[in-house]
């Protein structure tokens, strides 16, 4: 049941491309999101990731190629499909003279009649009660990002598409938003199109993948089958120690690259990360971390062979 | 009608749209006031081409008069303080980013610019009402009732109206000046949905008003048969109800003339937002 349920393709896009001039900012793009995932759309600055959620969200029109959302052509049933579906597009930006309510009011009711207690339930969930009635202009960034998380969340639609929403958050902000996502597609069963260039966000709340640069896909599919199938390097804090470092220098895919007490750094090739994470707990020693080193320049570099813009 | 009300309460919660009817109540007030104290010398004024022909006796420099008097300026100050808001519908959704939060949501693009522009027209409307309101309210305790002796500028006639007609005939007149002034709500909100900021249109509306009014009134033949086709040469057309008899035909024909450019600009203006590209 559970196997059905999650192959539900709630967004496709088919050789979807935008073309500005002369200049192509996204090509012949296929992805597919499925019911529950939060499929994370990873690229540098100015890899198309926008200028995609921009064609999805309708405000720009495609040069070629279609979308589809839950099963239906975006162009041809657009009221339908967006009434199912919430976003933020690149910084939220709202009518600074109008309080926070009154926006949300104003936006929501824009899908459906929305009730007071449902604007101020998703003012309560981004921690805005207290500031509802004050004008928007007194919000800071981080504020004024949460608002957004809101007006995206407020009429409860099956697909949310965030476009960078951690972006201008403090790292405690940053945390909340994971967190939020998290439990958004965990409890709530909501599906979530998230843009971002930072890797380690990918990393924390993605289930499934997709890397754009200068425009065109280079990959597609589940976070660990993506970011583990290149060799990388770990830190590990492992507990007891002495028999973790013994096990480990057995494995012939594991290479230790460093030891203190309590910590390792090792080399592990590609695909094997879960193995090796496996293999210790089997053996009886309890992993505290299982630390990648990896930054989004390094996995750039290895996916794109070296032609990126990073 | 929902989307309508949005964008009412949008626009009369900023203080920009405010200024104009500040504007306009203090350029009345201080242009009555100026009349009341110089009622003397513009007596005289008004009757010394008269003075040899006719006897005029009353209370010549009525409220009514002091209206018509007002209205002649509708052209030069009114224009501009419409462009403020109109010029500003869509482009300031554009400058502020709210726009891709308007657009991202259920109800199309077609349903969204028609409600912007009705609430163009809706301030347009009334702003001119506000005008007419602060002309008559504050008049007739300044200056009182009486019959309307308009002059023509430029023709050698002079027109009576009764008291008892003046109110419905000046009524008619600010609704000839909504629809004049409707046009020019509507070349700022086509040029508002061109551009990314307001300056643009408020400067371009106001460039080709100013324009078109120069051309139309040159006195080189090449300018006058460009005359029937601006639409400026129209824009008094709330004069009209102030003759006698009232021109209807011509009337007609102006509020057609006057119809059609509004009905082509705002065509012009949903097509050009329909398929425009947000990238802002």
């Amino acid at each position: 049941m559970e196997v059905s349920f999650r192959k539900e393709v709630v967004l496709q896009t088919k050789g979807l491309s935008k073309k500005f001039g002369k200049r192509w900012a996204v090509r012949n793009l296929n992805i597919s999101i499925h019911r529950g995932d939060v499929f994370s759309f990873l690229g540098p600055n100015g890899a198309g990731k926008s200028t995609t959620i921009r064609m999805i969200l309708t405000l720009l029109m495609p040069s070629s190629g279609s979308i589809e959302i839950f099963g239906e052509d975006l162009h041809k049933n657009r009221n339908a499909v967006l009434s199912r579906v919430g976003g933020i597009v690149e910084k939220p930006d709202f009518y600074l003279y109008l309080s926070a309510y009154k926006n949300l009011e104003i936006l929501g009711s824009m899908t459906r009649n929305l009730r007071s207690h449902e604007i101020m339930e998703v003012l309560d969930l981004v921690g805005l009660t207290s500031r509802a009635s004050e004008k928007v202009k007194t919000f800071s960034h981080g504020m004024k990002q949460r608002l957004g998380i809101a007006q995206a969340l407020l009429t409860k639609p099956e697909l949310i598409i965030l476009d960078e929403p951690t972006a201008g958050l403090d790292p405690q902000g940053m945390k909340e938003v994971r967190n939020l996502i998290k439990e958004l597609s965990v409890e709530s069963g909501r599906t979530i199109f998230l843009s971002t260039h930072l890797l380690s966000e990918v990393e924390q709340v993605a289930t499934r993948m997709a890397v754009i640069n200068r425009g065109e896909l280079i990959a597609q599919g589940s976070v660990s089958e993506l970011l583990d199938r290149e060799p990388t390097d770990y830190t590990l804090q492992v507990s007891p120690y002495d028999l973790a470092l013994e096990v480990v220098r057995k494995l012939p895919w594991v290479k230790v690259l460093s030891s203190e007490r309590g910590q390792m750094e090792v080399h592990v090739e590609g695909g094997r990360a879960s193995d090796l994470n496996r293999f210790l707990m089997t053996n009886d020693i309890e992993v505290a971390s299982f630390y990648p080193h990896r930054t989004l320049e390094d996995f750039f570099l290895k996916i794109t062979k070296g032609k990126t813009d990073l | 009608m929902k989307l309508f009300w949005f964008e009412i309460f949008k626009a009369f919660s900023r203080w920009r749209t405010y200024i104009s009817f500040t504007v306009i109540a203090l350029i009345v007030i201080l242009t009555e006031v100026v009349m009341k104290l110089s009622a003397g010398e513009i007596v005289y004024r008004m009757l010394k081409p008269f003075q040899r022909d006719f006897l005029i006796s009353g209370n010549i420099l009525n409220a009514w008069f002091v209206t018509a008097f007002i209205m002649n300026s509708l052209h030069i100050h009114i224009p501009f303080l419409i462009t403020l808001v109109a010029g500003d519908m869509v482009s300031s959704e554009a400058t502020s980013g709210t726009i891709r939060f308007l657009l991202i949501r259920p109800p199309s693009r077609g349903r969204i610019i028609t409600a912007k522009y009705l609430t163009a027209l809706f301030y347009t409307g009334g702003l001119v009402l506000f005008f007419a309101g602060v002309c008559v309210i504050f008049g007739l305790p300044l200056f009182g009732s009486g019959d309307l002796i308009i002059h023509h500028y430029g023709k050698f006639d002079i027109a009576f109206i009764p008291e008892s007609e003046i109110p419905l005939r000046i009524l008619l007149a600010f609704i000839a000046a909504i629809w004049s002034m409707t046009v020019v709500a509507s070349i700022a909100f086509l040029f508002s949905t061109l551009a990314e900021n307001s300056i643009g249109p408020i400067i371009g509306t106001m460039a080709v008003v100013i324009v078109f009014l120069v051309l139309g009134n040159l006195p080189l033949d090449f300018f006058r048969t460009l005359k029937p086709y601006l639409f400026t040469t129209y824009m008094n057309l709330w004069q009209q109800f102030l003759s006698i008899p009232i021109p209807w035909p011509e009337i007609g024909r102006s509020a057609i003339i006057l119809g059609l450019h509004n009905v082509s600009l705002f065509l012009i203006a949903f097509f050009v937002f329909r398929r425009k590209d947000i990238k802002s």
